[in-house]
C-alpha cells in the first residue's frame, strides 16, 4: 500500500475522477449503457467471452463512465450473441452475432467515438429503459 | 453592578452574585437544604427555586446557582414556587421521615400531608457532605456512587478509605443526621407536632414560642419530652 | 482503480449484521470466486441502508435492485440467475403486503419513494471505511469551499440563513450558538460531537455514525473553522461498537490525507478530534453532564447559565451539537443556504431523520421534509400497522416526548406543531402503537426508563420519577385508586417546573400526555379493574366458559396453584382469589374452553 499523501485541493478533483466509476454504476450516472445479453442461448453462444472482451476494453481505455450491465434472453436466440448500446436521450442500437473482435470494433467506434457500426447492427431503436 | 426585579423591587447585586445572594443581602427569605455557605452551590433540593421571567417564558431556576444578570424579572413566592417547594418537602419527608430538619420544613411550609410510601432511609442525598470533605477538608473522601433511584453516598469501593481523617465534617453539616425528629406523634411519617395550635411549647413555656413562619425551630419538643 | 461491471452493495448496519449479512457478504464473495468473476464484480459492506424490517439487504448496482430478507442458501441462485444470466430473481425482491408482484428497483418502493435523503445521501452508497469513496461523491468538497473561500462570519451566517436548528431534540437555531461560540471569550476553544443516542428506540445516530462518518468529520472541520477551534471531541456511546470502530478508521484515514491535523489541504488550518466513549448513562447525552463525562467527572448536568458556548469543557466556549447536526453541515455550505431552507416549513427547515418502530409494517430508518403529515409517514412510508390492527397512538421523542393520538394524525411534523400537542420532536424516534398497546403500561415502561437513568442529582426528577413510576406500577397491577391520579399528575407538573435538567424536564411527558389524551385507560385500570387492551398481567381473568366445558379435568391437574375446582363430568370452577394468571389451565384445554377475558369484567358461570 502506497504512503498516502497529504491532500491539497485540487487532489480532492483528483480523487473524484479516479473513482468516476462509483458514481457511474452506482447512480446509474453513465453517458453510455452497453448490456451484453446473456440467458442460456447467450452463454452456450459465448456471450461470457463477448463479455470478456468488453471488459478488457474499458480497462484498457481506462472508461469510467460507461455501465457494462447483462440482461436475460432479449428473444432473438438465434442471433446470439447479442448487445445493446444505448446513449442517454438517444433511441438503443442492437448488435447481432457478435464475436470478441466484434465487440472490440464496436466498443472503439461506437461508445468512444459515438460512431454507429451498421454492418453489426440489427436495429436501431426498441424499448428502452434507460 | 447589576440591576434587576426582585419581588417588584428593583435591587442591585455585584457581578457573579446569585439570586440566592442578592436575596439574603436583601432580607428575602428562599429556603435552603443543600446550599450551605462556604461550599459551591449544588441547586440539588430544589427547595430555593424562584421563578424567573415572565409570560409563556416563566420557569423555575435554583436560586443558589443562578446568576444574577442585568434584567432578570425574580418572583420568590409564586404559586408555581410555593407548590413546587411543598412537593420537594413532602417528597423528602417520605424519603427520610426521622429528619428533624425536614419535619420542621414541612411544618414551616404547611406540608399536611404525605402521600407516598415511606421508605425511613438516612440520606436525602444533599451532596453537602461530598461537598465539605471535597473542598473544606481536601479529601475527597466520600462520593456519589451509582445513579438515580440506587444512588448513595460512600467511599470509592466501600472500602475503608486512607484519605479520610475522621473529622467528622461530614456528620456537621448533614441535615438529615441532625436531631432526630421526636415530636408527639413520631410513629407517623408526618410530625407537624408544632404546627397545631396545641404545640409542646405552651405547655412548658406558657408562652408560644414561634411565628407562623418559625414552626419547629425552638426544638422544645425535643428537648422536653421526657 | 479496478474496474468493476458490477458493485453488489450488502448492507452492514447494525440491523442487518444482526441478521447475518456479514455471513452473506462471505457467501457472495465465495460464490463468485467459484465462479471466476471476482475480476468483474464487486462485493463492498455498506452503512445502513434504513429498511431494516427486511434485513439482510443487497444492493445490485448498476441495476439498482433491492434484495431483501436474504438468507445464504439463497445466494448461490441470485449469483447464478442475476449476475451471470442476467435475470434478477424477483423471488427475493421486496412484495408490499397485501400484493402479488415484486418491486424490483428500490426508487419505485413506497417506503423509499418519499424520503429525501440529505444526511442519508450516501448510506447504502458507500464503504464506509473508504475515504474515497466518501470523496468520489462530493465528499470534503464543502471543507474546501469553506476553508479556501469563506470567511468563519461568512460560514455562521449561511448555517444561520439556511435555518438548521439542533437535531438533538431542543432544536436551538445551529446558527445562534455557532456565533455566540465565536463572540464568547476565552480559549482554547472545543468542538463536541453528541453521538451519546440514548433513547429507546431511537438509532439515527448510529447509523449516520455507521454509514458515513466522514459526514461528521466534514461538518465538524467546518465548525471549527468558524468558531476557531483547535480540538474537538466526539462522545460515541460505549453501546455502539460498530460505529466506534467505523469511526476510528475514518479519523485514522483522515489523518492519513491531512484532512485533519495541522495544515488541513494546505490552508494552514489546524483542527483535530478524539473519540470518548460513553459509559452506560442516558443522561450523558444532556450537554453538561457529557461536559461533565469528557472531563472525567460524574456525569450530572448542572444548571445553565452559563452555557457551553460560553463556559463549557474545562470552562472554555464549547459547541456542542448532535451527530445529525454536524452531518446537515456539509450539505448546506456545499449547496447553500437557499436549497436548504427552501425545504420544510417556516420555523422547521430542512429533513429530519426518523427512526420508526413498533406497531409497523415497514421498520427502518425515514428521512423526510419537515413539515410531512404523520399520517404520511405511519400510513405512506410506514405502509400502516401490521395484523390488521388499528393505529392507536406514536411516541415521539423518546421518553422526552408524548403520545399523539389519532385524531392528531394530520399534524404536521415540525418543532413547534409537536410541542404545541405536548410532545417533541426530541431525536426523531418514533414508536407507533395499536390497539392492542395499553397506554398505561407504556406510562410505566418510560417512568421505569427514566427512574433508572436519572442521575439523581435532584429531588424532583429523582423521587418524581421514582414515585410516578410506583403509582402507574400499583395502577396496573389494579390497585389504583382515584386519587391516585391527582397525586400523580401532580407529581408529574412540579416535576417538570422545579427539575434541573431536560431529562427531568421532559420526564413527565408520557404521563402528562398519556393523561391527556387517554385519560379513560387510566379510569378503566382505576375502576373498572381491567385493562382495554388486553395488557396489564394482573387484570386478565381466566375464566371456563361453560357451554364448552367437558368436565375432564385437565385444566384442574395443570393448575400449579390448585385454583380451578370441579369434579369430573361437571363444569369447572376457576377461583380468582387463587388463579396466579399463568395460563396453563389455557394450554391444557383441548376443547378452547378456558378464556382469558381481557376486555370484559364480568365472569361467566
Amino acid at each position: 500500500m502506497a504512503e498516502k499523501k497529504k491532500l491539497r485541493i485540487q487532489d480532492l478533483a483528483k480523487i473524484r475522477e479516479k473513482t468516476k466509476a462509483l458514481t457511474t454504476i452506482r447512480e446509474s450516472e453513465g453517458r453510455a449503457k452497453v448490456t451484453v445479453h446473456m440467458g442460456t442461448c447467450g452463454i452456450a453462444a459465448g456471450a461470457r467471452e463477448v463479455m470478456e472482451a468488453l471488459l478488457d476494453e474499458v480497462r484498457k481505455n481506462k472508461v469510467q463512465d460507461v455501465i457494462v450491465a447483462t440482461s436475460g434472453c432479449a428473444g432473438l436466440c438465434n442471433r446470439e450473441p447479442m448487445a445493446t448500446v444505448e446513449f442517454k436521450g438517444q433511441p438503443p442500437v442492437k448488435y447481432v452475432d457478435l464475436t470478441p473482435q466484434k465487440i472490440k470494433k464496436i466498443f472503439a467506434e461506437h461508445v468512444l467515438c459515438g460512431r454507429l457500426v451498421p454492418e453489426y447492427a440489427l436495429a436501431v431503436g426498441s424499448e428502452t429503459v434507460y | 453592578m447589576i440591576t434587576f426585579r426582585m419581588n417588584g423591587l428593583e435591587v442591585s447585586a455585584e457581578e457573579g452574585w446569585t439570586i440566592l445572594d442578592a436575596a439574603k443581602f436583601y432580607g428575602l427569605e428562599i429556603p435552603t437544604l443543600c446550599y450551605y455557605e462556604g461550599l459551591t452551590p449544588y441547586g440539588g433540593c430544589r427547595l430555593c427555586v424562584v421563578e424567573i421571567g415572565e409570560g409563556t417564558r416563566a420557569k423555575l431556576v435554583s436560586s443558589c446557582t443562578y446568576p444574577v444578570e442585568e434584567g432578570l424579572v425574580v418572583r420568590t413566592d409564586t404559586k408555581r414556587v410555593i407548590a413546587a417547594r411543598k412537593m420537594m418537602i413532602e417528597l423528602m419527608v417520605s424519603v427520610a421521615p426521622g429528619s428533624k430538619v425536614l419535619q420542621d420544613l414541612a411544618s414551616q411550609f404547611g406540608v399536611t400531608q404525605v402521600r407516598f410510601e415511606p421508605r425511613h432511609e438516612e440520606c436525602i442525598l444533599c451532596g453537602r457532605c461530598v461537598r465539605i470533605c471535597a473542598e473544606q477538608m481536601d479529601a475527597r473522601a466520600i462520593g456519589f456512587q451509582q445513579r438515580g433511584y440506587k444512588t448513595k453516598i460512600s467511599t470509592p469501593f466501600d472500602i475503608r478509605s486512607e484519605t479520610c481523617r475522621l473529622c467528622g465534617a461530614c456528620m456537621y453539616v448533614c441535615p438529615a443526621c441532625q436531631l432526630r425528629c421526636q415530636g408527639p406523634q413520631a410513629e407517623t411519617t408526618l410530625c407537624n407536632g408544632c404546627l397545631t395550635m396545641d404545640p409542646t411549647c405552651l405547655d412548658y413555656y406558657d408562652d408560644l414560642q414561634c411565628w407562623m413562619y418559625d414552626a419547629g425551630r425552638c426544638g422544645t419538643c425535643v428537648r422536653e419530652k421526657t | 482503480m479496478k474496474q468493476y461491471r458490477a458493485h453488489l452493495l450488502v448492507c452492514a448496519g447494525t440491523g442487518c449484521v444482526s441478521c447475518g449479512s456479514f455471513k452473506i457478504k462471505e457467501a457472495l464473495e465465495k460464490e463468485i470466486r467459484k465462479r471466476k468473476l471476482q475480476d468483474e464484480i464487486l462485493v463492498i459492506a455498506t452503512g445502513c441502508n434504513g429498511f431494516c424490517e427486511r434485513g439482510p439487504i443487497l444492493m445490485v448496482h448498476p441495476d439498482g435492485v433491492f434484495y431483501q430478507q436474504l438468507k445464504v442458501s439463497d445466494i448461490p441462485f441470485l449469483v447464478e440467475e442475476h449476475l451471470v444470466k442476467g435475470r434478477p430473481v424477483k423471488k427475493l425482491m421486496y412484495i408490499p403486503p397485501a400484493e402479488k408482484e415484486p418491486i424490483p428497483r428500490m426508487k419505485d418502493i413506497e417506503f423509499f419513494k418519499h424520503q429525501r435523503l440529505i444526511v442519508l445521501r450516501n448510506r447504502g452508497r458507500i464503504d464506509p471505511e473508504r475515504i474515497d469513496e466518501y470523496i468520489a461523491f462530493d465528499g470534503y468538497e464543502a471543507l474546501a469551499k469553506a476553508l479556501t473561500e469563506m470567511t468563519p462570519e461568512a460560514i455562521i451566517a449561511e448555517i444561520t440563513a439556511a435555518g438548521l436548528r439542533g437535531r438533538g431534540g431542543a432544536g436551538f437555531p445551529t446558527g445562534k450558538k455557532w456565533a455566540a461560540g465565536r463572540a464568547a471569550k476565552g480559549s482554547p476553544k472545543y468542538l463536541i460531537c453528541n453521538g451519546d443516542e440514548g433513547d429507546p428506540g431511537a438509532f439515527m445516530d448510529r447509523s449516520v455514525l455507521e454509514a458515513d462518518p466522514h459526514a461528521i468529520l466534514e461538518g465538524m472541520i467546518i465548525g471549527a473553522k468558524a468558531l476557531g477551534a483547535e480540538k474537538g471531541f466526539i462522545y460515541i456511546r460505549n453501546e455502539y461498537p460498530l460505529a466506534l470502530h467505523r469511526m476510528d478508521i475514518a479519523i485514522k484515514q483522515a489523518r492519513e490525507y491531512g484532512l485533519l491535523g495541522d495544515d488541513i489541504l494546505g490552508t494552514g488550518f489546524a483542527f483535530d478530534v478524539e473519540v470518548v466513549r460513553g459509559a452506560g448513562a442516558f443522561v450523558s447525552g444532556e450537554e453538561t453532564a457529557l461536559i461533565a463525562s469528557v472531563e472525567g467527572r460524574i456525569g450530572m448536568p448542572r444548571q445553565r447559565p452559563p452555557y457551553p458556548a460560553n463556559k463549557g469543557l474545562w470552562g472554555k466556549p464549547t459547541v456542542i451539537n448532535n451527530v445529525e447536526t454536524w452531518a446537515t453541515v456539509p450539505n448546506i455550505i456545499l449547496r447553500g443556504a437557499k436549497w436548504f431552507s427552501a425545504l420544510g416549513t417556516k420555523t422547521s427547515k430542512g429533513t429530519k431523520i426518523f427512526s420508526l418502530v413498533g406497531k409497523i409494517n415497514n421498520t427502518g430508518l425515514v428521512e423526510v421534509p419537515m413539515g410531512i403529515s404523520l399520517r404520511d409517514i405511519v400510513f405512506g412510508i410506514g405502509g400502516g400497522i401490521p395484523g390488521g390492527h388499528e393505529f392507536k397512538a406514536v411516541q415521539i421523542g423518546g421518553p422526552s416526548g408524548g403520545c399523539i393520538p389519532a385524531k392528531l394524525l394530520d399534524l404536521p411534523i415540525d418543532y413547534e406543531s409537536l410541542t404545541e400537542a405536548g410532545a417533541m420532536m426530541g431525536s426523531g424516534g418514533m414508536i407507533v402503537m395499536d390497539d392492542k398497546t395499553c397506554m398505561v403500561d407504556i406510562a410505566k415502561y418510560f417512568l421505569n426508563f427514566l427512574r433508572d437513568e436519572s442521575c439523581g442529582k435532584c429531588v424532583s426528577c429523582r423521587e418524581g420519577t421514582q414515585r410516578m413510576w410506583e403509582i402507574v406500577k400499583k395502577i396496573t397491577e389494579g390497585k389504583g385508586t382515584e386519587k391516585d391520579l391527582d397525586v400523580l399528575e401532580e407529581v408529574a407538573r412540579t416535576c417538570k417546573d422545579a427539575s434541573l435538567c431536560g431529562l427531568g424536564q421532559t420526564a413527565a411527558n408520557p404521563v402528562l400526555t398519556t393523561l391527556q389524551y387517554f385519560r379513560h385507560e387510566y379510569e378503566a385500570h382505576i375502576l373498572d379493574k381491567r385493562c382495554p387492551a388486553g395488557v396489564c398481567q394482573a387484570l386478565i381473568r381466566y375464566v371456563v366458559v361453560a357451554e364448552k366445558c367437558t368436565g375432564c379435568q385437565s385444566c384442574k391437574n395443570a393448575c400449579p396453584t390448585q385454583a380451578i375446582k370441579g369434579t369430573l363430568k361437571d363444569v369447572h370452577l376457576i377461583d380468582q382469589t387463587k388463579c396466579i394468571k399463568c395460563g396453563a389451565c389455557q394450554e391444557a384445554c383441548r376443547f378452547e374452553a378456558i378464556e382469558a377475558q381481557r376486555e370484559e369484567a364480568i365472569q361467566i358461570i
